[in-house]
């Protein structure tokens, strides 16, 4: 699989719009315009799984898998009881669902800042780091998170 | 950090943690900041899972006592400081980091006579330091901060 898109950090200020996904209590922000819906966890049907998923969802005569990551971004067999909804992300190439605490629209662009270079890789899925109001938000996008997965479902299927 | 003339000049002395010493030369310790606020930053490293908001910046919080030592600190949570750091990693081009660290800096004058070896234990000292000088018969490794901060230790 080829490495995902680095965006600058001027390109990702393009970005007229992020959501605001929280997973175990940490705020992962993706572009807007990859939420293609928000569904309920009770339509998650747990005979469809995709490898490390938890199921999947049916919408618009496909099966969109299903997963569960910890805020560290870690794969998680049993999602944890505060996961009450269900974003489907889709950016034209990639597309699954993501199981979260709370997905939220943020009003404002929050302003972005570079991960410093001492905290992570070139191939780190946050691309760029958001003062919110006491926390920080990690940006993010689908691709990085499908990629993400590609290598999480890769390295859990070969044990 | 000496000059030509003087082979003299003025270190900030460091305490990373109750055992481990550092150094910084004078102009590369800017700011303290007491009882930090510590944002958690995913996927990190061990040695520096936090960032701190300073003048519109971000600043990595680095633990260098958890990378000498080789394991997050159990002490973090008590180190309520953290030193503001510039560093030039290019010409005309400052950057600037955070050191966590467990007492208030001093300072010191040091002389070229001063020079010695670095410290065998933590190993580590020898990526982390540019040169070291005798303080009191304790040998104190001067920190390499554009190397520590600019992904260096990763």
């Amino acid at each position: 699989m080829s490495q995902p898109v680095r965006n600058t950090l001027a390109e990702l200020r393009e970005i007229r719009a992020l959501a605001k996904l929280t997973l175990g209590g940490y705020p992962w922000l993706l572009p807007q315009t990859e939420i293609k819906s928000l569904e309920s966890p009770l339509d998650i049907d747990r005979e469809v799984r995709a490898p490390q998923g938890i199921g999947a969802i049916a919408l618009g005569g496909e099966w969109w898998p299903v997963y569960c990551l910890s805020g560290e971004l870690r794969l998680l067999p049993q999602p944890p009881d505060s996961r009450r909804i269900c974003a489907l992300l889709d950016n034209g190439a990639d597309r699954f669902g993501l199981l979260c605490d709370q997905v939220e629209a943020l009003a404002e662009p929050p302003r972005l800042l570079a991960l410093p270079a001492c905290m992570g890789s070139p191939a780190s899925p946050i691309q760029a780091l958001a003062p919110l109001d006491e926390e920080l938000g990690c940006v993010t996008n689908t691709e990085h998170l499908a990629a993400l997965l590609a290598v999480l479902t890769e390295g859990a299927g070969g044990h | 950090m000496a000059t030509e003339s003087s082979r003299e000049s003025t270190a900030w002395m460091l305490a990373l943690d109750d055992r481990l010493r550092a150094a910084v030369g004078e102009h590369e310790l800017i700011h303290l900041i007491e009882a930090p606020t510590l944002l958690e930053v995913p996927l990190s490293p061990y040695y520096c899972q936090r960032v701190i908001l300073w003048n519109d910046l971000l600043l990595p919080a680095m633990d260098l006592a958890a990378w000498l030592w080789g394991r997050e600190q159990p002490a973090q949570q008590e180190r309520k400081l953290a030193g503001v750091v510039a560093y030039q990693p290019r010409m005309g081009a400052a950057e600037y980091g955070a050191l966590l660290l467990s007492d208030i800096p001093t300072r010191a004058r040091v002389s070229d006579t001063q020079a010695c070896k670095l410290p065998e234990q933590p190993t580590g000292w020898r990526d982390l330091a540019i040169s070291c000088f005798l303080d009191t018969e304790t040998p104190v490794p001067i920190l390499d901060l554009p190397l520590i901060f600019s992904g260096g230790l990763l």
